[in-house]
């Protein structure tokens, strides 16, 4: 078995698309249309396209019990995934002048540095550097 | 503040309080980092950092949950799949990111990645290749 794509629950896939292309950098891989308007659409890192692909899902539209526990996560701050990147403090300059809304600054804890931010598409989304 | 951050700043009393420690594992990670071309072992490690090989062990599986010994092979073996990618031949790439012979390089990089030194790099030219 192999890992090769994980999911990011979405209320709107074609503003979490233009979020995560647009802002936070990834690559559109497949776009394929579903049933009622939804979309099989998945993204990867650009420096990693072979890797594991991004699942951008409209799952809290369709199942209540997912859109419930996403707001739960939502509101007290716990990131929905985490996503590596070279310097913690670059990419947070980088997100803060597109506008992008932290609710963790840069903050080291033991061997590895991370932020927090609103994705706006239902998530607090961690990013993390190990030191 | 956040649940999350509660949270996170609790944990970070209970397992991550020991700044030395942190300070030293850190090192002992950057050291790599910079030297993985070279020979480096447990007791050259301990030397440099003036610990017990032992202390170190410990410490760095504690703090980045893999041996040094894992942490260094995997450091050379994604080191080695950007080589291949750039082109260089096996045997290169085995003595660049510091493998003493092309066999034991070979061997690893097939258990580790799934596919020999040459069979990755061939995949890599034929996706990266005209269609």
């Amino acid at each position: 078995m192999k890992v090769t794509l994980t999911s990011i629950p979405v209320r709107d896939q074609e503003k979490a698309l233009k979020f995560y292309t647009e802002k936070l950098g990834f690559i559109l891989k497949k776009d394929a249309p579903l049933e009622g308007g939804n979309r099989w659409l998945t993204l990867v890192s650009p420096e990693w396209q072979d890797g594991p692909e991004l699942l951008l899902e409209p799952a809290p539209n369709h199942f209540e019990p997912c859109k419930v526990f996403q707001d739960a996560l939502m509101e007290v701050g716990i990131p929905w995934t985490q996503f590596d990147v070279e310097s913690v403090d670059a990419e947070y300059e980088r997100l803060l002048k597109l506008g992008v809304e932290f609710s963790v600054k840069p903050t080291v804890m033991g061997t590895a540095k991370f932020a927090v931010f609103n994705d706006t598409c239902g998530n607090n989304i961690q990013i993390v550097e190990m030191l | 503040m956040t649940f999350y951050e509660n949270e996170i700043k609790r944990i970070k009393n209970i397992c991550f309080s020991n700044d030395k420690q942190l300070q030293t594992v850190i090192a002992i990670r950057n050291f790599i980092d910079s030297n993985f071309d070279k020979e480096l072992n447990l007791n050259f490690l301990s030397h440099v950092h003036f610990t017990s090989k032992y202390h170190l062990l410990r410490l760095f599986k504690r703090y980045y949950g893999l041996t040094p010994k894992q942490y260094l092979i995997n450091k050379r073996i994604e080191k080695s799949k950007e080589y291949l990618k750039q082109g260089m031949s096996v045997s290169e790439v085995c003595y660049c990111v510091g493998f003493e012979t092309p066999s034991s390089f070979s061997t690893l990089f097939k258990n580790k990645i799934g596919l020999s030194p040459t069979a990755f790099q061939k995949e890599q030219f034929s996706q990266s290749g005209p269609q």
